[in-house]
């Protein structure tokens, strides 16, 4: 069966009730615009070019994210339009050793943008085995956080998970201080390493301590990856985050966290398992501690030969606070959800997602929400 | 007039692939670069950007051809294993999480690629085995040449 009868049978079905022929108009409405606003990706390096870039000579990189959702929730009035994320990417390669790399976002909010510096980073590179950097990251625990940023269109669905959704209490998503890394590539296991140190938390603990530590403790992490050769694809690790927070409304906590990932990213299929275990002891009194675990698990399969621009995907996501945990019992962070959806890449730069969630809050109770999202990357490759 | 329907209908891609197959693609670097002999895992690694420099510490430039050409379409076969999409969603996503500082550079023809490798110091590129001049060295790929039996890109 071709594309576009398949696709003429699933608007037809979405046509057969209101709420979906809502979703469907605002798909098409997306897709137009972005269609008339893609630039046309054009390769011109001329053999001066190339001889010159490769050199000493600096060289800059320019590119840009960004996502369009329509949102519509179980028993909202508040359906409707949503500017994600609108992301500007800067690679500067500036000797053939040390470049800058920088992220900001604008994000939509109620009755603003809010602007932020996501990372900045300036890296080093003495050998394969030893690149230093300092700067603005995110922060290298697990997979997803450092695997696809602010960039809706590089992963597979419409957003995070909940364990490293951006503004997470749950995790420390960005940190500030200096990175060492390296791979040992001669090793079969592919294998790699991060470590990093600098601010922890801040007082509001969601945030990273972007103008300096506050309190005498500096975080420290480490992370050690495995892509072997021989499973092509496959890439695994475990990582470990030390940290002591003083937040603005309890006494200091430290905070241990450990996490664990497989990620198998082949597209067909693309496997993601992602674990984290994350202690929380009060610092003036020890007896009062508690452990959050969350996780999940996320199966995606590009179809084949006339289909290959389908890739289906499902996610399960769990979160789970003792109710003793000193820093995040109050926090509302239990979370329980099923996620199931497909993505159409159209485009080679540009991909429409439409998933069904069925979530369920700590304070909120359930709900169901369907959302149709547009994610498109400028880039010239 | 049968010739002619015949050239016509034949699959010009096969027989070049064919061609490839039977000359093997030479793996060529830079004359002065300090390596003979890459694994076939190394050479993905590199071709991968997971190893960016050469044992002399000097930095690995990444010269691949554009795309619709036979030895393009072999690469990301192999090597990649990867189709267009797959490739520059690679790349993208590569430099987003600044583990390169720039992607592959491209190159038009062999002639091209023959001359940017002879220039530029740390250069790593492929063509076919037959277009191979002087002026460039070609790597081993697991102890073998294109000439040899059981060379893994042929």
């Amino acid at each position: 069966m071709k594309k576009p009868v398949i696709f003429k049978a699933l608007v037809a079905l979405a046509l057969q009730n209101n709420y979906m022929k809502n979703c469907v108009i605002a798909g098409i409405a997306l897709i137009s615009c972005v269609l008339l606003a893609l630039p046309q990706v054009v390769i011109a390096q001329s053999y001066e070019e190339v001889v010159s870039s490769s050199m000493e000579s600096p060289e800059y990189t320019v590119m840009g994210f960004g996502d369009i959702s329509y949102v519509s929730r179980d028993g909202s009035d508040q359906d409707g339009f949503f500017i994600g994320q609108a992301v500007g990417h800067l690679v500067a390669s500036l000797t053939s050793r040390f470049g800058v790399f920088a992220e900001v976002s604008a994000t939509g909010k109620d009755s603003e943008y809010t602007f932020e510096v996501e990372r900045l980073i300036a890296k080093y590179e003495f050998s394969d085995l030893f690149k230093l950097s300092a700067g603005r990251y995110h922060t290298p625990i697990g997979y997803w956080n450092s695997a696809f940023h602010h960039g809706a269109w590089l992963q597979t669905t419409t957003s995070r998970p909940e364990m490293v959704k951006f503004g997470s209490k749950l995790l420390p998503i960005h940190f500030v201080g200096v990175l060492m890394e390296g791979n040992l590539t001669s090793s079969r296991l592919g294998l790699s390493y991060s470590a990093g140190f600098g601010n922890g938390r801040h007082v509001n603990i969601a945030r990273a301590g972007d103008a300096g530590d506050i309190n005498g403790d500096k975080a420290w992490m480490v992370q050690v990856q495995a892509a072997p050769d021989r499973f092509y694809g496959l890439n695994a690790g475990l990582g470990f985050y030390s940290d002591e927070i003083s937040p603005d409304d309890r006494p200091d906590i430290k905070e241990s966290t450990f996490s664990a990932f497989v990620a198998y990213t082949k597209e067909s299929p693309e496997i993601i398992i992602e674990y984290m275990h994350s202690s929380h002891e009060n610092l003036t009194d020890s007896s009062v501690s508690g452990d959050t675990n969350a996780w999940y698990a996320q199966f995606a399969y590009r179809l084949k030969d006339n289909l290959s621009d389908w890739k289906p995907y499902v996610r399960y996501e769990n979160t789970d606070v003792d109710d003793t945990d000193p820093l995040l019992f109050d926090q509302g962070l239990d979370y329980d959800a099923g996620i199931l959806g497909v993505r159409w890449d159209f485009n080679p730069y540009a991909a429409l997602k439409a998933e069904y969630r069925a979530e369920e809050f700590d304070n909120n109770g359930r709900e169901n929400n369907f959302r149709l999202q547009l994610s498109f990357v400028l880039a010239k490759l | 007039m049968c010739l002619g329907i015949l050239l016509l209908v034949a699959p010009f891609p096969a027989q070049s692939e064919e061609s490839i197959s039977q000359t093997g693609l030479a793996i060529v670097v830079h004359a002065d670069t300090e390596a003979d002999d890459v694994s076939m895992a190394e050479l993905r690694n590199i071709f991968l950007a997971n190893k960016q420099f050469w044992p002399d510490r000097s930095r690995i430039i990444l010269l691949v051809r554009a795309p619709e050409s036979d030895e393009r379409d072999y690469v990301l076969n192999t090597i990649y294993q990867m189709n267009e999409d797959s490739f520059r969603k690679y790349w993208i996503a590569k430099m987003f999480r600044a583990e390169v500082p720039r992607g592959p550079k491209i190159v038009f023809s062999s002639d091209m690629t023959l001359d940017l490798v002879v220039a530029i110091p740390g250069s790593i590129s492929f063509m076919r085995a037959d277009q191979v001049t002087e002026g460039v060295k070609v790597l081993r790929v697991d102890g073998k040449l294109p000439s040899d039996e059981g060379y893994p890109l042929k």
